[in-house]
C-alpha cells in the first residue's frame, strides 16, 4: 500500500515519513472524513502559508484551487527593504491624482485563477491597500496604496508570505501608449461596425424601393436615418483618417488617409445635399462602409505591432537587484550598480552570475548555455574566468569582478538586444503601398471627371454626382480586404498546426525568405540527453538509483530519471544516511551498508573503480560498494524527420545553415546525420547575430530558428525569428513566430502557409484591381447607376473573401 | 403605412441600439474586457463575499482620503 500523502498547502505528494504532521485544531465534526484530524506539510514554508491563510480567513482558496499543485514557498528572497528606497520609488512608484501611491508588479507563481483571487484578497485585507488588480493573462498587478499607512515592502512581504513573489516592472509610456491606442480603436470600431450594420438594413429598403417604387417622403426618411447613423462613423470612427490626413498635408505627403478622408467627407456632403434637395440618390452607406473597412484594416496593423516594452520587462526579470559581496570577513548584500571592479562576489549554487570575473575560491559546474548554447555543464575551478549571464549549477564560489555591471557581457547583451529590436528590417507591405497610390489616383480621376463633365457642358449637379460616383464605385473595400482576410485565414491555419505568427506582415516576409539559419541544441536536437543504451552488470535496487538522481538538477541525471520513470512504474524514495553532490563528477550516497556512486568515469577513477564500457556518447556509471553495476549511455537525439525536412527546404531553393556554440565534432556529427553541408561551430551570440547581418548585406531574407537566450540577438536581427515553444522567455519574446510543438514539421508548415498565403494575397490584389479597372471607366463615363454600384461593391468584396478561403482547400490538396 | 410609423420604428430601434452601444463602450472604457480570463472567472467566483469586499474597499478608500488628505 502506498504510504504517501498530499501536502495540505502545495498538494504535492510525498512519503508520510518525511512530512511535518500536526493536529488539526480546527478539526470539525462536519467533515471528519476529510480532515481526519491531521494536517501534513512537506516543508515549513507550506506550513507557514497554510496557517497564515487560515488565520486570515482565506482558506477557501484551497477549495478554489482544487487539483492544482503549487510550488512550495521555500525560496529565500532578497531583503524587501530595498523596495522602500527612494531610488526604487522614483523609478517605479507613481502618485495618482488622489494622492495615493501606485506600483506595477509582475507576480511570480500564479498558476490558476484561485491564485489571482488569493493575492487580491490577501492584499485587500491589508490596511492601507486601496486597490489590487491582478491580470491573470500576463500576471501583471497594479497596486494602489496609501504610503502613510504602510510601506511597499509590507505589500511585497505579504505576497511572499502567501507563497508568491513579486518584482516591479516599468509600466512605461510605451506599453501604456500601445494599450491606450488599442482601446481607442476598439471604441471607434464598435461605433463603426454598429452603425454600418444598421445602415445596411436601411440600404436594403432603399435598393428594394429603387425597383418596386418608393415615395420621395419615405426615401427622405430613410436618408435621414442613414445620415444620423453615418455621422458618428465619419466624425468619430473616421477621426483617425482626418488626423492622419492633416499631418500628411502639413508634412506635404499624400498618405492613404487623405483620399479616404476627402472621399468619405465629399460623399457625405453630397448625400446631405441630396437629402435636403429631395432628388437623386444619397450614398451614406458608402461613407460608413469605406470608413469601417479601412478602419478594420488599420486596426489589424495596430494589433500586431510588437510590444518592445514587454520584451524588456522580461529581460529585466532575469537580472536581480542585489548581489552578495565579501566585505572583510562578512558577506553583505550590495546593489549591482554599487559593485566596483575588484569586489569579491559570493555565488551559491543555482544563482546567476552578473559580473565577468575570475574565481578566487571554490569550484563547480556552470551552465553557459545562455551564452554559448553548449548543453554540457562546464567545470571551473580557482583561477578560471567566469562570464556574466552563466548560471552556477552546483558551484559555491567566490569570484573577483573584472568589469562593472555596465560593461559586463550580460548588460552588453541586453543593450544589443534593445537596439536589435528597433533595428529590425522590414519589407514594406505591397498592399499598403498599392492602396496609397490607388487612393491618390482615384482622387485624381474623380477631379478630372468633374471638370470634364462640367466643361462638356453639364450642370454642376450632374458633374458632381458623376465625380462622386467614381469615388464610390472605386470603393477600397476589396483592396482593403485583400490582405487582411487572406492573412487571417493563413494565421488561423497556422495556429491550428502549432505555428503562431505574432505579426500578420510576417507571412509576407517569410514567403520571400531565401535563407534558413538553424541553431543546433533544442532546434535540430531535442536538447535533453536521453538514455540510448543500458549496460547492466549485476542486479541492483532501482529505487536506490532513482533516489540518487532525483534530487540532482544536472541534465544527465534528469535524463536517467526520465528513463527510469518510463521503464518502471513504482518507486520507493529511499532516505539516504548521507547524500553528496560532487561538482562535475556525480553523486555519492550512503544507505545502510551500501555506498552508492553515480557519475562520470572520473568519479569511478577517483574511487579506484574500473569499467570496460566506452562510447562516444555521454556515460553515466552506477557503482555499489566499489563495483560498477550499470552503465547508461546518453545522447542528445536529433529531432524526428530532420533530414527529410532539411531536404525539402533545399528543394525550395532555400539555403540552410547551422550555427552552434557547441564544439566542432558535435556539430559535425549532427550536420552529417541530417545531410547539412554548411555549419559553423563555436559561435557566440554576437557572432551568430553578425552572421545574420552579413547575410542581410548579401541581400538575403533571413529566417533564424533558435530556442535559447544565446540565440536572441540573432533572432531579433533576422527578418523572421522563429523560436521553439519550449524556448526561454526572452527568446519567445523577441521572435516573430513561435512553434508550439517544437517540431521541425511545424517549421516546414510555417513556410508552406506563408507562401500559399502570400500567393493568394497577390491574387486578391489582382482581382480587386481588375474590378476597378472595369468599373472606374464606366463610372467616369457616367454609366453607373446605384444598382450597379451596390452589387459590384458586394461582389468584389465577396470574391476577395471567397478567394482567401481557398487557402484551406489548397492546403488540403497539398 | 403612414410615414410616421416608419419614422417612429426607425427612431426607436436606432435609439435602443445606441443605448446598447453606449453600454458596451462604457464597459470597454472601464477596462472590463482587459483580462479575458478574469472576466470569465468573475462569473464563477463572484458572490456575496466579493461584493462585500468591493464595498469595504470603497469605504477604505474614502476613509483614507478623509483621514490623511483633508480637502
Amino acid at each position: 500500500m502506498s504510504n504517501s500523502v498530499v501536502c495540505n498547502h502545495c498538494h504535492l505528494e510525498f512519503d508520510k515519513s518525511v512530512m511535518i504532521v500536526e493536529e488539526n485544531i480546527k478539526f470539525s465534526t462536519e467533515a471528519p472524513e476529510q480532515s481526519k484530524g491531521k494536517l501534513y506539510f512537506c516543508c515549513n514554508g507550506c506550513q507557514g502559508v497554510y496557517h497564515l491563510l487560515s488565520d486570515e480567513g482565506l482558506d477557501s482558496f484551497y477549495d478554489k484551487a482544487k487539483g492544482v499543485t503549487l510550488a512550495p514557498p521555500t525560496k529565500q528572497y532578497e531583503d524587501s527593504a530595498n523596495f522602500n528606497s527612494p531610488a526604487f520609488y522614483e523609478r517605479f512608484v507613481k502618485i495618482n491624482k488622489d494622492g495615493f501611491h501606485e506600483v506595477s508588479l509582475i507576480i511570480e507563481g500564479i498558476h490558476c485563477s484561485a491564485c489571482v483571487w488569493l493575492n487580491e484578497k490577501a492584499l485587500h485585507k491589508m490596511d492601507g491597500v486601496i486597490e489590487a488588480n491582478i491580470n491573470f493573462t500576463n500576471n501583471k498587478a497594479r497596486i494602489i496604496w496609501s504610503d502613510e499607512v504602510l510601506k511597499l515592502s509590507a505589500i511585497i512581504d505579504m505576497i511572499r508570505a502567501i507563497g508568491y513573489n513579486a518584482y516591479p516592472y516599468d509600466a512605461s509610456m510605451q506599453e501604456a501608449h500601445a494599450n491606450k491606442e488599442r482601446k481607442e480603436y476598439y471604441l471607434r470600431m464598435a461605433v463603426a461596425i454598429f452603425a454600418s450594420m444598421n445602415i445596411m438594413w436601411i440600404a436594403v429598403a432603399q435598393y428594394a424601393g429603387y425597383f418596386s417604387g418608393i415615395t420621395q417622403e419615405v426615401k427622405t426618411i430613410l436618408n435621414i436615418a442613414e445620415g444620423i447613423l453615418a455621422t458618428p462613423v465619419l466624425f468619430y470612427s473616421g477621426w483617425v483618417f482626418f488626423r492622419g490626413a492633416y499631418y500628411g498635408v502639413k508634412n506635404r505627403v499624400v498618405n492613404m488617409d487623405l483620399p479616404v478622408a476627402t472621399g468619405a467627407s465629399l460623399t457625405y456632403i453630397y448625400s446631405i445635399y441630396i437629402t435636403v434637395s429631395q432628388s437623386g440618390e444619397a450614398y451614406f452607406d458608402s461613407v460608413s462602409m469605406i470608413i469601417t473597412f479601412v478602419l478594420i484594416g488599420k486596426f489589424l496593423e495596430i494589433l500586431s505591432k510588437k510590444n518592445a516594452a514587454d520584451t524588456l520587462d522580461i529581460v529585466g526579470k532575469h537580472i536581480p537587484n542585489v548581489v552578495n559581496i565579501l566585505k572583510g570577513p562578512s558577506i553583505v548584500s550590495c546593489k549591482i550598480a554599487d559593485v566596483v571592479v575588484g569586489d569579491i562576489v559570493v555565488v551559491a549554487s543555482g544563482e546567476k552570475l552578473l559580473f565577468d570575473g575570475e574565481i578566487i575560491k571554490g569550484e563547480g559546474s556552470f551552465d553557459e548555455s545562455n551564452l554559448t548554447g553548449e548543453s554540457e555543464p562546464i567545470y571551473k575551478k580557482t583561477g578560471d574566468s567566469v562570464v556574466s549571464g552563466t548560471t552556477s549549477i552546483d558551484a559555491d564560489v567566490q569570484y573577483r569582478t573584472t568589469k562593472d555591471f555596465e560593461h559586463s557581457t550580460l548588460s552588453n547583451l541586453v543593450q544589443l538586444l534593445e537596439s536589435a529590436i528597433n533595428k529590425k528590417p522590414r519589407i514594406e507591405k505591397i498592399a499598403n503601398r498599392l492602396s496609397e497610390y490607388f487612393s491618390a489616383v482615384i482622387l485624381g480621376f474623380s477631379v478630372i471627371t468633374f471638370f470634364a463633365w462640367w466643361l462638356w457642358p453639364h450642370s454642376f449637379e450632374i458633374s458632381f454626382m458623376v465625380a462622386i460616383s467614381v469615388i464610390v464605385i472605386a470603393c477600397p473595400c476589396a483592396l482593403a480586404l485583400a490582405t487582411p482576410v487572406a492573412t487571417l485565414v493563413g494565421l488561423s491555419l497556422g495556429a491550428k498546426r502549432g505555428v503562431l505568427f505574432k505579426e500578420a506582415a510576417q507571412l509576407e516576409t517569410m514567403a520571400k525568405a531565401d535563407m534558413l539559419i538553424l541553431d543546433k541544441t533544442g532546434t535540430l536536437t531535442v536538447g535533453k540527453p536521453e538514455v540510448v543504451k543500458e549496460h547492466i552488470n549485476s542486479v541492483f535496487d532501482v529505487n536506490a538509483l532513482y533516489s540518487l538522481v532525483k534530487s540532482s538538477k544536472h541534465p544527465v541525471a534528469k535524463g536517467i530519471l526520465t528513463y527510469l520513470e518510463q521503464k518502471h512504474e513504482h518507486f520507493e524514495n529511499l532516505l539516504f544516511d548521507e547524500y553528496k553532490q560532487l561538482s562535475s563528477l556525480g553523486i555519492s550516497a550512503l544507505y545502510e551498508n551500501f555506498e552508492i556512486l553515480g557519475g562520470n568515469y572520473k568519479l569511478m577513477q577517483n574511487n579506484g573503480i574500473t569499467s570496460d564500457v566506452s562510447s562516444d556518447n555521454t556515460l553515466f556509471y552506477v557503482a555499489v560498494n566499489k563495483k560498477v553495476v550499470a552503465v547508461y549511455e546518453l545522447q542528445d537525439k536529433i529531432k524526428e524527420n530532420a533530414k527529410e525536412i532539411i531536404n525539402s527546404f533545399k528543394k525550395k531553393n532555400i539555403d540552410v545553415v547551422m550555427l552552434t556554440g557547441d564544439n566542432e565534432s558535435t556539430a559535425q556529427k549532427v550536420a552529417i546525420a541530417i545531410g547539412l553541408e554548411h555549419f559553423y561551430s563555436h559561435q557566440t551570440p554576437q557572432e551568430k547575430a553578425d552572421y545574420v547581418s552579413k547575410m542581410h548585406e548579401e541581400g538575403k531574407t533571413v529566417v533564424m530558428v533558435g530556442d535559447g537566450v544565446n540565440d536572441i540577438l540573432a533572432l531579433a536581427r533576422a527578418d523572421i525569428g522563429i523560436v521553439m515553444g519550449s524556448g526561454s522567455d526572452i527568446a519567445v519574446e523577441v521572435s516573430d513566430i513561435v512553434l508550439l510543438n517544437d517540431s521541425l514539421k511545424s517549421l516546414e508548415d510555417a513556410f508552406k502557409i506563408s507562401r500559399t498565403t502570400y500567393f493568394l494575397i497577390k491574387q486578391n490584389l489582382g482581382i480587386s484591381l481588375l474590378y476597378n479597372a472595369i468599373t472606374i471607366p464606366l463610372a467616369m463615363a457616367g454609366y453607373v447607376i446605384p444598382l450597379v454600384a451596390a452589387i459590384s461593391m458586394s461582389v468584389s468584396s465577396l470574391l476577395v473573401v471567397g478567394n482567401s478561403m481557398r487557402i484551406r482547400y489548397k492546403w488540403n490538396k497539398n | 403605412m403612414d410615414n410616421w410609423v416608419i419614422t417612429m420604428m426607425l427612431g426607436a430601434s436606432i435609439f435602443l441600439g445606441a443605448i446598447a452601444l453606449f453600454a458596451f463602450l462604457w464597459a470597454i472604457k472601464n477596462g472590463q474586457f482587459d483580462d479575458e480570463e478574469k472576466f470569465l472567472n468573475a462569473a464563477k467566483y463572484d458572490g456575496v463575499d466579493e461584493l462585500n469586499d468591493a464595498v469595504k474597499q470603497e469605504q477604505k478608500r474614502e476613509k483614507l482620503k478623509k483621514d490623511y488628505r483633508p480637502e
